[in-house]
């Protein structure tokens, strides 16, 4: 897969394809996939405030780093320090899940992506409510291109922080702590029993996942040089992440690679090439809701869904312990 | 590490509290005697989410699934309700006729509901019987997006309903088919109309149904088996695919009636209302328990009191914070909710 | 050549923009799809994606980008939210390819001093100029409907907004010149446009008493739902939106009989049926051609399709840079709003503004709002709006 992904970043620009600039996109929330992946994953946790962690790490880095505030740190520390932000938040809303059990835990965690959501929306004199903070930062690296002009740049820089992400989360997978992660996933009592102490287990595992979130988000609003409003990281996020790591196959990390590129691939890359195609044959009829292809998004969108869980009901890339014909 | 972790549990909710005072600077307005009108307005929205969210805790008590479509099957409820109620001239309330209307809607949108819920279930979920609970969710995420997109249709198809309004995204007024005018004497001043008589003529007796059915008919004995144990209800000759259908086919019932009863209150229907009425009615089931019917309508009820005062004496802008706030306090010192059963993780 | 449009086409604004593409196209229409020869394609991007409902940075983004990359792309039509705009600018800007929205009010865009410290030379990182509005801005609108508030007599007002750029800032606005004329603001509220009613927050507002009850948003925000919640409260305040309302989706959502005799609207420029001029034949046309009168946005649409071609046919050379001078020297066009021309800050010099009232369920011209310098234009030649 990396392989592919270094190809159509050298031949991107030679075919004519434009495909690194959606490709950013999916690498983005490839890594909030692989934060998702390892509290759901992993640990068996099913979360459903992610976007609550990517919009902590979003304005985390824009308040470090856009001219309107004092601080201005700059792109990499600010990186840094949104990572951090990150984790800090997921210990801080990680506390109250402790003690729940699955569904239970599944609706806290929408409360908190609908309370930070909120409070950044409305605590407007610190984040600019609806505003969105911009301008923020490029980052800058000598050799590679001009970040600010080109979509290349970017699109290396997002491979080879996903590549590093994936590396950390493949070394976890297999330590003492990833294993702790799968046997809480499993079977709680039984992890207890053999002196593994779920609270701390759980801990950590929300904190890495929404450090890693918290990433996704400042990348994702250093792309765009703003923080966009509050409105962009809302449940719609979250649900996303949630069928990357599922569609993908849960408790797999290529399965989220995958899983991203489907998910973002078909929303953001087919279905609107599809819509310019159709219009361009002039098939559009606009007085018809029919007629348009930008209304059967959310029906087309619905169906891939539906078919890929029938047809891979364990995901695309099920991780190796389900496919060996385990299951949870 | 209980007190510790139960303090740092309620740091949301504090911070909550404290962002929204500190945020506070819009004048204060009195608001002595409108406490009770908040009250009746908060019950009437309470018992709607109620409705709905018996829907929810009836399929995750029977199959673990938190159904997402269930939101947008009630949009397409309405939007059936509508179609029907133009394609009857209803425009007005019209005494007795009317409310022969309003009973002809009510049973046409469950009918409707019912079967496409029960659909759904055949030809969605019961393939995925043995798949993993999270390809359920996912699937259940993708018919919710299909409804969603099937009520913009309907949304756009020309009908001539009302003023036309062929527009398929934009909200559509629903005709207010029951009298506005407050039912109690003018010196009360309370407002207490017709709409909210009907949404508790609708309800309450809806629940007693439903629990007269669950406890005392054999279908509710079978459901609340499979409830417990598929495995062994099964083995004590429950046809389990038929009983998870039935439910379907109930929830489905109760969300067209709450679909109805919805449009005749907030007089608006658009393709997208599925989104906030399924969270609030979602959330209102954990809230009472997940898979416990009264704890539904609890929750419901709390759900909807809760708004209503928090628009009026908090700020509207925080009442969605203060919902979840409510409920992640309450999950803390009651895990399972407030009638839930006591199923507590070991840790 | 091509011109394309990124406005959002997935969701609920869906109505707003259809009509605005109707525009654009009957702009590209007059001129028959070609220019000196050239044929002019037209593409209508979308810039909402189906999981979000609504527009969506990334979309935009990649919008921009594509439009810059395609070297036949000669003009950018959008956006219609005021933030999608600051996503796609910076990247424009770089290109040098010319952007002109029909439906962007957040002053901040263009004026300095208006919005954020650093804004607007955040969205010009080339230093010049490439975005222009056919719109008068959201200062100017807020201004006249506390005006036009006092006006009516109101004395206290209560104010609402969906907590979105365009709801909040016109509200903000509203807010600041009401107390300045000495309007009482008896409270102010963001409310949560998704919410299935509004019926508590009718009966706070009912508690408190107001005249009027001013509501910044947008018919897709919910301000049909407001006014059936105050009206079944028994509310008996006036009711003012801005121009996000002035649309015929907005009379059905709300239902006439909660709008007829207490509802006002503003709104940038003059409703079709009082145009004159071009404006007439405009609203000729678009009704012989569907069969409906055009709504605000369609105005909005065909103007800004109509002032690129014209830049386009009066352009040296068919280039960017070139199409872009020629739009940046816009003075004096004869357009279907008036007779207006672009500003140094890229903004109409058009003040016209226009109050309306819904009577029997439709939309009726009250007056022309904000005093001698927005005096209606004139279609006589060489006459130039006020400035």
């Amino acid at each position: 897969m990396l392989a592919g992904a270094v190809l159509l970043g050298l031949l991107d620009r030679p075919l004519g394809l434009n495909l690194l600039d959606p490709m950013r996109g999916v690498l983005v929330f490839a890594l909030l996939g692989l934060g998702l992946n390892v509290v759901t994953g992993f640990t068996g946790l099913l979360h459903l405030g992610m976007a609550a962690f990517m919009a902590i790490g979003a304005y985390a880095f824009a308040i470090s780093t856009c001219d309107i505030y004092p601080f201005q740190i700059g792109f990499w520390p600010a990186l840094g320090v949104t990572a951090v932000a990150g984790a800090l938040a997921g210990f801080l809303l990680g506390a109250p899940t402790l003690g729940l059990r699955g569904d239970y835990l599944a609706i806290v965690t929408l409360g908190f992506g609908e309370i930070v959501q909120d409070v950044m929306k409305n605590l407007d004199a610190i984040t600019k409510g609806t505003q969105g903070i911009n301008p923020l930062p490029a980052p800058s690296l000598p050799v590679v291109g001009e970040f600010a002009t080109d979509e290349r740049p970017w699109y290396w820089l997002f491979l080879v922080l996903l590549v590093l992400a994936v590396k950390l989360c493949r070394n976890l997978e297999r330590s003492r702590t990833g294993r702790a992660w799968l046997a809480v996933r499993e079977d709680q009592l039984a992890a207890s029993c053999m002196g593994i102490t779920p609270i701390p287990v759980k801990m950590y595992a929300v904190a890495t996942g929404a450090a890693l979130a918290a990433l996704a988000g400042g990348l994702w609003a250093s792309l765009y040089q703003s923080t966009g409003e509050p409105g962009n990281y809302d449940f719609q996020i979250s649900i996303l992440a949630l069928c990357i790591v599922i569609v993908g196959g849960m408790g797999s990390i290529d399965g989220v690679l995958v899983g991203a590129l489907a998910m973002i691939g078909v929303a953001n890359i087919a279905l609107p090439k599809l819509a310019s195609w159709m219009q361009a044959q002039g098939i559009v009829n606009p007085s018809n809701v029919l007629g348009s292809p930008n209304n059967w998004k959310y029906l087309v969108f619905g169906v891939v869904l539906m078919v890929m869980m029938r047809v891979r009901p364990d995901g695309l890339l099920p991780a190796r312990l389900e496919r060996a014909g385990g299951g949870s | 590490m209980r007190p510790l972790h139960h303090l740092l549990a309620l740091a949301p909710l504090a911070l909550t509290a404290f962002a929204a005072a500190a945020a506070d600077d819009a004048p204060a307005v009195a608001s002595g005697g409108v406490l009770g009108q908040q009250l009746v307005t908060g019950l009437s929205n309470g018992m709607i989410i109620a409705l709905i969210a018996i829907g929810y805790t009836m399929v995750y008590g029977i199959i673990e699934l938190i159904n997402f479509a269930h939101g947008d099957l009630c949009t397409l409820g309405s939007f059936l309700a509508l179609t029907v109620a133009g394609a009857l001239g209803m425009e007005v309330w019209s005494g007795v006729g009317g409310l022969a209307g309003v009973i002809l809607l009510l049973v046409t949108a469950a009918t409707f509901c019912a079967a496409l819920n029960w659909s759904i279930d055949r030809v969605v979920y019961r393939p995925l019987r043995s798949a993993p609970k999270l390809t359920l969710l996912v699937s259940a995420i993708g018919c919710s997006f299909v409804l969603v997109n099937l009520s913009l249709f309907w949304g756009g198809l020309p009908m001539q309903v009302f003023g036309g309004g062929v527009a398929a995204a934009a909200p559509k007024d629903f005709p207010a088919l029951v009298p506005d005018n407050s039912l109690l004497p003018d010196a009360w001043n309370l407002n207490f109309t017709t709409s909210d008589l009907l949404v508790w003529c609708v309800t309450l007796p809806l629940m007693v149904a439903l629990t007269v059915l669950v406890r005392s008919t054999r279908l509710g004995k079978a459901m609340r088996a499979v409830a417990q144990n598929p495995t062994a209800a099964s083995l004590m000759g429950i046809n389990v695919d038929r009983v998870i259908g039935a439910t379907f086919v109930i929830g489905g019932a109760l969300g067209g009636f709450a679909s109805v009863i919805y449009a005749l209150y907030n007089n608006t229907i658009s393709f997208q209302m599925g989104y906030r009425t399924g969270m609030d009615a979602f959330t209102a089931a954990v809230l009472g328990g997940i898979g416990s019917m009264p704890g539904a309508v609890v929750g419901g009820l709390l759900i909807g009191v809760v708004r209503a005062l928090s628009d009026g004496y908090i700020e509207a802008r925080w009442t969605n914070s203060v919902v979840f706030a409510i409920l992640i306090a309450t999950l803390v010192f009651r895990p399972s909710g407030l009638l839930g059963a006591k199923l507590r993780d070991k840790v | 050549m091509k011109i394309v449009s990124s406005l959002p086409r997935t969701g609920s604004a869906n109505a707003q923009t259809t009509s605005m593409v109707n525009g654009i196209r009957m702009a590209l229409d007059e001129v028959s799809g070609a220019i000196d020869g050239v044929k002019i394609q037209y593409e209508d991007m979308d810039d909402a994606s189906p999981q979000r409902g609504n527009w969506d940075p990334a979309v935009e983004a990649q919008n921009a980008n594509k439009a810059v990359r395609d070297e036949s792309v000669i003009g950018y039509i959008g956006t219609y939210n005021s933030g999608a705009s600051k996503i796609s600018m910076p990247i424009l800007n770089t290109a040098g390819l010319v952007m002109i929205s029909p439906g962007n009010t957040y002053p901040g865009l263009t004026k300095p001093g208006m919005g954020e410290a650093n804004e607007p030379r955040i969205y010009r990182p080339s230093g010049k100029i490439n975005y222009f509005r056919v719109v008068p801005t959201d200062d100017l609108q807020g201004r006249v409907a506390a005006e036009w508030a006092k006006e009516l007599g109101v004395k206290t007002a209560y104010l609402l907004d969906d907590r979105e750029l365009y709801g909040k800032g016109i509200a903000d606005v509203f807010e600041k010149r009401a107390k300045e004329i000495g309007v009482t603001v008896l409270g102010r509220e963001g409310i949560d446009p998704k919410a299935s009613n509004y019926k508590a927050l009718a009966n706070k507002i009912k508690a408190s008493g107001a005249d009027l009850v001013y509501f910044g948003g947008t018919t897709q925000t919910n301000a049909g739902q407001i006014a059936k919640d105050l009206r079944s409260a028994d509310v008996e305040a006036k009711f003012m939106v801005p121009d996000g309302c002035f649309e015929q989706a907005f009379i059905e959502a709300a239902g006439a009989a909660n709008l007829n005799g207490k509802t006002y609207i503003t709104f940038g420029g003059l409703p079709a049926d009082q145009l004159s001029g071009r404006g007439a034949e405009f609203r000729k046309a678009y009704i012989a051609k569907f069969g409906a009168e055009p709504e605000a946005y369609a105005l909005y649409g065909y103007e800004a399709g109509r002032v690129l071609l014209e830049a386009v046919k009066r352009a040296k050379t068919k280039t960017r840079a070139d199409i872009l001078q020629a739009v940046a020297e816009t003075k004096d066009f004869d357009g279907a709003l008036g007779r207006w021309g672009f500003d140094e800050n890229g903004d109409t010099t058009s003040r016209v503004m226009s109050g309306q009232t819904v009577e029997n369920g439709a939309f009726r011209f009250a007056k022309v709002l904000g005093g001698a310098e927005s005096a209606p234009p004139t279609s006589a030649p060489g006459t130039v709006p006020g400035e």
